[in-house]
């Protein structure tokens, strides 16, 4: 029994993270008596162990509410800047949004990005202040801010506590009175749009879809507009919360479709779902993007024998990550492994994470880099591995990805914010004043210097309290080299980095003053240098061990030599050859945590 | 079993714990002396069972501190062992001594019960490294002590030596290397000092509040013992170890020929055709078993033939005698030769200095 469309609520709840959007989702599903006071759990809607863990959601989710005689379609988005397109998509899916903020810690740049790209799709937005409840809240100074913001009037903001429940019904009643209906035309060629796609093992690929126009019923021979793939869907269904089959999914409506497909890459977010044949629409709905990986990385088992197993747990992910792309790689210094492609940081903590746990694997990864376009005469070469960066400048330029970053800083802050952007190769964009207090400030940076421990400078510069969004600008010459690593002589290719040239010294220079800490005596001395082609420009020195022996050896001491030796013995059997020198496998793991902390939380 | 065995004697007492020890020995225990001493003639019945036929060749008194026991109590003891194990007409005794534990009497005592061999604590003449190290006595009484020695009559005195204390120069360890070659001692050993995890010291560089030792100054301050001791007339006959002609210590060279031995008394290791023993660490437990009737066995290993040939390379190595360059691949060992780790003597690999200080990564190398 389909609601009629004039009943019909999409929307979506756009926050920054522990601003409180799952747990006022979870109230939501409460006062709807959508799901049982007693099947409650925390975070009802991010299923992965992982988001529960992280307290993130990854993966968006629609569930349905009932409530005053209407249906609301709540669309989870996910929250995180590695994400932004799949916001783009859950967005497209809506036709209103709740900016929910903390009336504690007011707007930050996650939330002001996704307003942006909230009101620039035409949603409707609901401001709503959270954790009116908690005593450091400052309502009427953040209702200000907010109202600002919107161009509005602060008595517009609604006042929520989603911990206590205190103003979840107004909100509900928001949606409903501001958000306007959906419109689509029952009859037309079927155009649904996928906003999520996941694989089970069981149904194979599901998609998460809002359907623009026409009616799509269950057991149809369904069409992907991106990937051309037909397919016979076994099910459409809604979440309310758990899937609940139904016979078809209207126009305005919001559920899910069990496509039939095996392989999730050919139903894409933001791909258009129609009808095979001549039932079909023509044209898809606009919008659609190619997942675009941003931060490469490469991934080697510890265990050189693991290699296979690290293949196929790869193979394994992408059926459920459509975002994941890889290749393998040989890397003399760390074996056979693959160059993996992210879509930021926190989607390579995912995978990295997720390898590990879910497949027991013992991963070494390279620090993470962007791709490289190399121009030489009418070549464009593309690099994905700092490795393969012709060496010495043998090309005609070098572009760089560039990022639009959004920063949001309590205005004492703004100094060490510019400080740090220009040590970034930064350049302003512009900069506003939200109150008088917090500032919006706007930044091109190359998107290398911010995979490079960015956010924990920034998160260490204000203590905290400054937030990052971007999205990608383009590509953008730069005078970068590439320097490599050699250890008695030998390029160590997994410790090749490119750099700007302002910086290759002071890379060069970390990374061998590590080494050197890290890399233990050998029978000779081993020279550490850090190169631009042929030209060294750095250089330490591990001088040749000298001692290595106990001084006493008597009745009671051979069993313990012995084992010492034995483990030792294993010790040097695990430790990998870089030309004649000896490096122990946890030496490339410390050296390559260079970038440690380069990671949004 | 042709081979002549050792018995060692473990005596866990002593004045006081030092930082740097971290053998089975302990403080405040005098108590326990008699009972302890009860055990080791008990101990002594029960395992000579096991070893009719055996013919030793060395009896060696450790610890701890054996000259902490009364020099009547150790004369029975001595005597008690010769009664129940079968000796060489030869044997070496050998006791331990920590220079204030001992006076010009007392040592006569203990020549008098069978005590030959005496062994000084000496570690160091610098007072400030003795003060490092937490040894409680004064350079003089390490020169008073071995006065006393020969006056008493004793003919083959060790002097043992720590090197590498936190403080300590080249130029320090070269005086105690000087006084000690002007001591006359047949025999001397010199340690490294090793920083052992479990003990004060260890737990103190652990935290960062002493420096460890410098690997680097102790591999100088080896060379020069060996230039020191060398150029005084002692052979270099184990990497800590030297010695006038004939006057090398039988028993420890026992355990690097992988020869049996014996041990009694608390935490004491045994060894006999590829398998190892110990006894109960704490005294107190072991004492009771040993008064229940038991021998005191905490722990024992077997090992196989891989085991026992990694034990015989590091041990051998550790001696002038060597190992056999045909039990390995030239591949392996001609580097080594190459570089002046190892000396192919006539087909025996023998360890040069340098390669002494190195032989960890000889072992490994060579055994791959």
């Amino acid at each position: 029994m389909s609601t009629e469309i004039s009943r019909i609520r999409n929307f979506c709840i756009v926050a920054h993270i522990d601003h409180g959007k799952s747990t006022l989702a979870d109230r939501m599903l409460e006062l709807t008596h959508t799901v049982d006071v007693r099947a409650m759990r925390a975070q009802y809607l991010d299923r992965m162990d992982l988001e529960r863990e992280r307290g993130i959601t990854i993966k968006a989710q629609a569930v349905r509410l009932f409530h005053e005689g209407y249906e609301l379609n709540l669309i989870d988005t996910p929250g995180h800047v590695d994400f932004t397109y799949e916001v783009s998509r859950s967005l497209a899916a809506c036709e209103g949004a709740i900016l929910l903020v903390d009336a504690a810690q007011g707007l930050e740049a996650q939330t002001l990005a996704n307003y942006h790209l909230a009101r620039d799709a035409g949603l409707t937005i609901i401001p709503a202040l959270n954790k009116i409840d908690l005593p450091a809240a400052e309502p009427a100074k953040r209702a200000e801010e907010l109202a600002k913001l919107l161009g509005s009037d602060p008595a517009e903001i609604l006042h929520v506590s989603a911990k206590t429940g205190e103003g979840v019904e107004d909100v509900l009643k928001a949606v409903i009175d501001r958000v306007p209906h959906p419109e689509g035309d029952l009859d037309a060629p079927v155009q649904a749009l996928i906003f999520d796609s996941e694989f089970d093992t069981y149904r194979g690929v599901i998609t998460y879809i809002r359907v623009k126009q026409g009616t799509l019923p269950s057991n149809a021979t369904i069409k992907m507009f991106a990937t051309h793939v037909t397919s016979e869907a076994e099910e459409t269904g809604v979440m309310a919360p758990e899937a609940t089959p139904v016979d078809a999914l209207g126009p305005g409506e919001v559920g899910y479709l069990v496509t039939g497909l095996k392989d999730v890459h050919h139903a894409k977010v933001g791909d258009t779902i129609t009808l095979a044949g001549k039932h079909g629409a023509a044209e898809p709905l606009p919008g659609y993007r190619e997942p675009k990986p941003m931060v490469w990385s490469g991934l080697y088992p510890a265990d050189g024998n693991d290699y296979s197993a690290l293949r196929e747990a790869l193979d394994r992910l992408k059926l459920s990550d459509s975002a994941l792309v890889y290749e393998p790689e040989t890397s003399q210094a760390l074996g056979f492994g693959f160059r993996v492609g992210f879509l930021g940081l926190l989607h390579m903590d995912i995978v990295r994470e997720r390898l590990e746990r879910e497949f027991d694997l013992e991963l070494i990864s390279t620090a993470p880099n962007v791709e490289f376009h190399v121009f030489r005469g009418t070549d464009e070469i593309v690099v994905h591995n700092p490795a393969e960066m012709p060496p010495g400048g043998d090309y005609d330029r070098v572009e760089e990805p560039v990022i639009y970053a959004t920063i949001i800083t309590p205005s004492t802050y703004l100094g060490a914010i510019f400080e740090l952007c220009q040590a970034r190769r930064g350049e302003m964009v512009d900069m506003q004043y939200l109150t008088p207090e917090r500032v919006e400030v706007h930044y091109l940076l190359p998107l290398a210097e911010v995979v490079f421990d960015f956010f924990d400078q920034l998160k260490s510069k204000t203590r905290g309290f400054a937030s990052l969004d971007y999205e990608p600008w383009g590509l953008q010459e730069a005078k970068l080299v590439r320097v490599d690593i050699l250890l008695h002589g030998e390029p160590v290719d997994a410790f090749s980095s490119v750099v700007h040239r302002d910086k290759a010294y002071e890379y060069g220079k970390k990374m061998t003053e590590r080494l050197k800490e890290l890399i233990p005596r050998q029978l000779f001395d081993v020279a550490i240098q850090a190169s631009i082609g042929s030209k060294v420009i750095a250089r330490e020195t591990v001088k040749a061990k000298r001692k290595d022996v106990l001084a006493k050896c008597y009745g009671g001491d051979i069993t313990r030599k012995r084992k010492l030796l034995e483990t030792q013995k294993k010790g040097k059997e695990r430790m990998r050859r870089v030309g004649k020198v000896d490096v122990p496998q946890d030496a490339f793991i410390a050296a390559l945590r260079v970038d440690e902390g380069a990671k949004k939380k | 079993m042709s081979a002549a065995a050792g018995i060692y004697v473990h005596i866990p007492f002593c004045l006081t714990r030092c930082g740097y020890c971290d053998f089975n020995a302990y403080a405040g225990l005098d108590g326990l002396k008699p009972r302890y001493l009860a055990a080791l003639f008990r101990e002594a019945e029960l395992a000579a069972a096991g070893w009719a036929g055996t013919a030793f060749a060395s009896v060696f008194l450790g610890g701890g501190t054996p000259t902490t026991m009364e020099p009547d109590d150790l004369r029975a003891l001595l005597a008690h062992l010769r009664d129940r194990f079968d000796m060489t007409p030869d044997v070496e005794v050998t006791i331990e001594a920590n220079p204030d534990t001992v006076t010009e009497a007392s040592l006569s005592g203990l020549l008098d019960a069978g005590f030959a061999r005496l062994s000084i604590g000496a570690q160091s003449f610098d007072p400030a490294v003795l003060r490092s190290l937490e040894r409680i006595h004064q350079p003089t009484s390490v020169r008073a002590a071995v006065a006393a020695a020969r006056r008493a009559g004793f003919r083959n005195l060790s002097l043992d030596l720590i090197y590498g204390a936190n403080g300590e120069s080249l130029e320090s360890w070269r005086r105690t290397l000087d006084e000690t070659v002007a001591l006359g001692p047949e025999h001397v050993s010199a340690y490294a000092l090793t920083i052992e995890p479990a003990t004060a010291l260890g737990r103190e560089v652990a935290a960062g509040e002493v420096p460890g030792p410098d690997p680097d100054l102790q591999a100088d301050m080896f060379l020069l013992a060996c230039e020191v001791l060398d150029a005084a007339g002692y052979g270099h006959y184990e990497i800590s170890n030297w010695a006038r002609p004939g006057f090398e210590c039988v028993h420890n060279l026992g355990y690097w020929e992988r020869r049996p031995y014996v041990g009694l008394g608390a935490g004491a290791h045994g060894y006999r055709d590829d398998v190892r023993w110990w006894n109960i660490r704490p005294p107190e437990t072991y004492m009771e078993k040993v008064e229940s009737g038991d021998l005191p066995i905490g722990g024992s290993e077997s090992l196989d033939p891989s085991d026992a040939y990694l034990e015989e390379v590091f041990l051998k190595l550790r001696i002038l005698e060597g190992v056999p360059a045909s039990w390995f691949d030239a591949g392996r060992y001609e580097p080594y030769v190459q570089s002046g780790l190892l000396i192919d003597d006539f087909g025996q690999l023998v360890p040069t200095e340098r390669g002494m200080l190195l032989l960890n990564e000889l072992v490994l190398g060579l055994t791959g």
